[in-house]
């Protein structure tokens, strides 16, 4: 099946670490991802009203791209754009009403804009597109063991506590993605790199999502929770799929500790940085300059490709 | 304050909310289990069950003067335990929507502390504007 | 010529509020045959009874139609109207214009047309009917109960004490089934067992009563006054007769598994008891677990015994038996909590169900009657009661009530601050049922000892260090709380049997979606099933507590010595027939026929019916390639004459019939334009 990847704004933007390290991880396994020429913001996200039918012409549009690029699905890492894509494919298959709308629209468009040459007639887009999130790539299309035979260094030793966070998970139904309650698939994905992966019942709780830039106090009291708890047993990090978890668990830690005295850090790391170092990826290529919790000293440990400067 | 029960208010707020949410708020039983799994309602000035039933009740104006609507972070706990699938989220957008084609942005670019903005993830304002702006 | 009669009915306004009865009437009198042509307000009532009975008399009537509501409704009631006057009942004919006419349609002329299009056809069927006779078959005077627990051992030992013969199947080793585990009953706080062993022993030695234990039904052929079932009995590889359950055995088999009746609180064997007073006190061997019987790996038990009562070659064996009647009481078993996410699965050691917390509390079960955690045996102080853990949840889990689980949980928490005086119970409800006599009362008796009850439902329980986080919400105080407790316990719902829906495939009879054995009317008539001949008791209705069990077992016990009674079991005529000089021997209906009714007669090489087990389908007789089947009460002349009288002649009142919908008016249609420009909504 020909994938397409697509990176999202976030990940070109405040989270350039998880798409590099997205990149080098499926260089180092052999397999080729390229971008969807040309794509646009995913829209996220989902509008829940019936009337706000204008809030899925992004996804629409990106996915109309994907499929006109000769693709037949796409893969992306941020839940977000995973999350609002594959609820949109469904609005799109089963609700006349929005299909027909979208269409409409989107055809409209095409007719009005100003091109050189006219571009080829309207496609309908009828929800026939794959939106893969790049765990379930990893999982069906490249698979768990070969992972585990690419991880030449593997994180033995290492504590990791999964942090799935919402998107990923819920509504259920729609994203048949894994049991929200008791989701499997990151574990399955760290305990391929090696490490040691703990029991961790806020796994599937929410970080705080968008509210950390609108109601901060709210969303640090709910991250804060979830580091807690991470440390208290006894994780040396905690591993996160989506940008805005990272953000809200990494950033605001800093904050974190002028408000809860008793608070002691622990680093975040994005599951493909876990990936990339597991499989022997130079500790500079992986992006930790960005963190505000400096998990250089954790990750230092376990690579074996530190390359310190001898003082002459 | 007493809370006038008012069939015409109910036909028309409720069936209003309904609508735009597509949740029928007619089978909610109250029991609680929404506000047990929200990350916020401790925050919330009206519980994620209140939320609802005053979506019953067509209590529109307390549901919009709510501070509640402006806590949900969309994690979608309430709907993946609710007994009769009842998605809180939706409605609270619903009462969001109504609010904002009165009174336009709730929040916008202007409203984001200098601090956060320079760092928030894109994704992080993206979905804010498009959830509490209009 | 033959002379008929014609009675329409107003059903007060609810066949006169809509069709024309007057009108009606008109139409049909003058008619040739028709000597009789009357309306009247009520003919099911004493009055119009008369006016019939008169009419027949009087008249020296052949046939008879009434055209009134619904043949379930009064058919019988005509019917026997008819035969007390002289005229045989299958000579009068119910059209019915309320159910099929009158309460469907709004279009008076149009209502009116059709009732006469119905009348029409049914006076047809009427001209063209036969005096059939009923169907005569003998009735055997036992009785079969398939399930032992509470609910079938109430219904066997009525039966027996009523000198009818009990076939008693029970799938376990013993029976009692989960009244046995139980610890005190509501409201009274009864020693489950101590009330049940009682029975449990009379059962088992009453004369009347034939008990097969871990025995199930293999197969079950027959209908109503004559059963053919076969039982299957699994080899115990343990001699009933000769064991003296001295236990010899068990102590020196090497597996240990848990045992089920503990919820796998406590191990067993592989030969076991299930539990000290099991009836029949009797060991069995379970295959299962057993290292090995071919080949044999241990007979460590068989040498043990010293009386010899271990015989590795018994073989399961089918027996016959004859009943007029079979109560299906197969009970319930709970709802699976590894079915529930949100309450850890069945992963989590400290959180149980509702029939685990009873073996704890049973001063014979595994802990003395102590209430200890299962991770560390210790005492829990705080513990969460969540009532609705997985019913009232049409979504995910079960939509229904189970009726029981408010009370069992108040008595839960309420034992529970008696044995733990310093310890806290919470209850985490919705609602608190407790309909019955004394039940509410025992409710808050459980508030007063103590028990604090908790509006909201429990949206998470998960595993911190040893203690177990319950987040929930009091919807009425306001917001969400959480408890950090010691030990929480699952009100999970009741649900069928399991392995009962295989049983009821045998049985033929009806089940609802959930899987409860369905009754012919839930209200008048609760404790029979679809299929005649089957009777209900107990929770494979539905879920029930012990009392109603009690009563219904009675109820169904009573309806089987009824029916019992009588020598003979009368029969609807309305069955298959053949023309044995048209048969050609092709035996399709053979094969057709769903209810195994159809045989073949070798020395005549032709095919016969059994018109005790023909149900009237038609199958056959539409079948038929000869013509050589006829369908008594639906023959071609009686069908074919019917249509063409409703159809009238010129086909007027079929296009009137056609063209009706609920209220006159054609449905809407959505039509969206493709072509009108998009506006995005604000």
């Amino acid at each position: 099946m020909k994938v397409g990847y697509y990176p999202g704004c976030t990940l070109k933007g405040k989270a350039l670490a998880l798409d590099e390290t997205t990149q080098l991880a499926v260089e180092l396994l052999g397999e080729e991802l390229r971008e969807i020429p040309d794509w646009t913001c995913c829209g996220a996200t989902t509008p829940l009203t019936e009337t706000k039918i204008a809030n899925l012409i992004a996804q629409t549009r990106l996915l109309i791209k994907t499929r006109d690029a000769g693709y037949e699905a796409l893969v992306t890492t941020c839940p977000f754009c995973f999350s609002t894509l594959r609820r949109a494919n469904l609005s799109i298959r089963e609700d006349e009403l929005k299909r027909k709308r979208i269409n409409t629209y989107l055809a409209e468009d095409l007719r009005q804009r100003d091109y050189e040459t006219p571009p080829p007639p309207y496609r309908q887009y009828t929800g026939d597109i794959g939106v893969l999130h790049l765990l379930e790539w990893f999982r069906d299309t490249v698979g768990f063991d070969r992972i585990k035979r690419t991880c030449i260094n593997p994180l033995k030793g290492m504590k990791v506590v999964p942090f799935y966070g919402c998107q990923l998970l819920r509504p259920a139904e729609e994203l048949a993605m894994c049991d929200p309650e008791n989701p499997t698939i990151l574990e399955e994905f760290l305990e391929a790199t090696g490490a040691d992966v703990l029991d961790f019942p806020p796994r599937i709780d929410c970080c705080g999502s968008y509210l950390s830039v609108a109601k901060p106090e709210a969303a640090m009291r709910a991250s804060y929770k979830i580091l807690d708890a991470a440390k208290r047993i006894g994780a040396d990090a905690i591993v996160v799929t989506c940008p805005l978890c990272f953000f809200n668990l990494d950033d605001l830690q800093p904050e974190m500790m002028k408000h809860y005295p008793e608070f002691r850090p622990i680093p975040v790391l994005y599951f493909t940085q876990l990936l990339a170092l597991a499989m022997n990826a130079p500790v500079d290529k992986l992006g930790l300059e960005s963190h505000k919790i400096d998990p250089r000293p954790l990750v230092e440990k376990y690579s074996v490709n530190i390359s310190r400067e001898v003082p002459a | 304050m007493i809370r006038i029960l008012s069939p015409a208010d109910r036909r028309e707020a409720t069936k209003r909310l309904m609508e735009s949410s597509n949740q029928n708020v007619m089978i909610c039983l109250q029991c609680g289990k929404c506000t047990a799994g929200c990350p916020f309602s401790e925050e919330m000035d009206l519980d994620p069950h209140q939320m609802v039933r005053m979506a019953q009740l067509g209590l529109l104006e307390e549901l919009m003067n709510s501070e509640a609507i402006w806590f949900c972070a969309t994690c979608f706990t309430c709907e993946s335990r609710c007994p009769v699938s009842i998605d809180i989220a939706a409605i609270a957008e619903a009462v969001r929507l109504i609010v904002q084609l009165g009174e336009g942005d709730h929040f916008g670019p202007d409203d984001v502390p200098k601090d956060v903005s320079a760092n928030a993830p894109q994704q992080a304002l993206v979905s804010l504007y498009r959830k509490f702006g209009s | 010529m033959s002379r008929y009669g014609l009675f329409i009915c107003h059903c007060g306004k609810n066949i006169a509020g809509t069709v024309d009865v007057e009108d009606l009437t008109k139409r049909f009198e003058g008619e040739k045959d028709l000597t009789v042509v009357e309306n009247y307000a009520y003919l099911c009532s004493d009055p119009g009874q008369n006016m019939i009975a008169e009419a027949i008399k009087n008249n020296r009537l052949d046939g008879v139609v009434i055209a009134s509501c619904s043949p379930t409704l009064h058919e019988p009631t005509f019917r026997n109207v008819a035969q007390e006057c002289g005229l045989n009942k299958y000579m009068l004919e119910i059209a019915n214009i309320r159910e099929q006419c009158a309460w469907v349609h709004e279009d008076r002329e149009a209502a009116t047309d059709k009732a006469e299009a119905i009348i029409r056809g049914t006076l047809a069927r009427v001209r063209n009917a036969a005096a059939l006779e009923p169907i005569k078959s003998p009735v055997v005077k036992r009785a079969l109960v398939i399930g032992a627990g509470v609910a079938g051992i109430q219904a066997a030992l009525d039966i027996a004490n009523s000198g009818i013969e009990v076939i008693l199947v029970e799938k376990n080793p013993s029976i009692g089934g989960h009244m046995a585990q139980l610890s005190e009953t509501f409201p009274t706080l009864d020693c489950s067992q101590c009330i049940l062993t009682p029975k449990m022993v009379e059962v088992s030695r009453h004369p009347n009563v034939k008990l097969y234990t871990y025995s199930e039904i293999e197969e079950i052929s027959g209908s109503m006054g004559d059963f053919s079932v076969k039982i299957r009995q699994k080899p115990r590889y343990v001699e009933p007769d000769v064991c003296t359950s001295c236990g010899d055995c068990a102590e020196v088999c090497p597996v240990v598994v848990p045992n089920e009746f503990d919820m796998g609180l406590q191990s067993r064997k592989a030969i076991y008891i299930p539990f000290p007073q099991a009836v029949p006190a009797v060991y069995t061997l379970d295959t299962e677990h057993c290292l090995g019987l071919f080949p044999l790996a241990c007979a460590k038990c068989r040498d043990a015994c010293e009386i010899g009562a271990i015989n590795y070659d018994m073989k399961p064996k089918i027996v016959e038996e004859h009943v007029g009647a079979v109560v299906v009481a197969t009970g319930y078993d709970l709802y699976d909590m590894s079915n529930l996410g949100e309450y850890g699965y069945d992963r989590v050691a400290d959180v149980i169900d509702g029939l685990y917390f009873e073996r704890l509390l049973s001063a014979s079960g595994p802990t003395g009657g102590v209430i200890r955690r299962p991770s560390d045996g210790k005492v829990p102080k705080e513990i969460v009661f969540i009532q609705c853990a997985g019913s009232r949840e049409p979504e995910r889990h079960k939509g229904y009530c189970s009726k029981i689980c408010c009370m069992y949980t108040a008595k839960h928490a309420m034992m529970f601050q008696h044995a733990v005086p310093e310890g806290q119970s919470y209850v985490f409800y919705i609602d608190v049922r407790t309909g019955g006599r004394d039940y509410e009362e025992f409710y808050r008796r459980a508030m007063e000892d103590g028990v604090i009850y908790v509006r909201g439902k429990v949206s998470r329980v998960y595993e911190e260090g040893d203690k177990i986080v319950v987040r929930g919400a009091d919807t009425v105080a306001g917001g969400p709380v959480e408890v950090r407790a010691d030990m929480v316990v699952l009100a999970t719902p009741m649900e069928p049997s399991h392995g009962v829906e295989e049983l009821v495939g045998k049985l033929k009879i009806g089940c609802t979606a959930d899987g409860w054995v369905r009754e012919v009317h839930p209200k008048l008539r609760p404790v029979e099933a679809v299929t005649p001949g089957y009777f209900i008791a107990g929770a494979a209705q539905g879920p029930k507590d012990i009392p109603e069990t009690v009563a219904q077992a009675s109820g169904a016990a009573a309806k089987v010595v009824n029916l019992l009674s009588n020598d003979y079991i009368t029969k609807e005529p309305i069955v298959a027939v053949v023309n044995e000089d048209l048969c050609v021997g092709c035996r399709l209906c053979i094969q057709m026929c769903p209810y195994n009714a159809r045989e073949w007669v070798e020395e005549r090489g032709v095919a016969s019916v059994n018109a005790v087990l023909c149900e009237g389908c038609g199958v056959c007789a539409a079948g038929c390639p000869s013509g050589a089947t006829r369908q008594d009460g639906f023959t071609d002349a009686q069908i074919i004459s019917a249509v063409e009288a409703m159809l009238g002649g010129s086909g007027e009142m079929v296009r009137k019939i056609l063209g009706m919908s609920g209220d006159g008016e054609k449905p809407k249609e959505e039509e969206l334009d493709a072509e009108e420009p998009v506006t995005v909504l604000k």
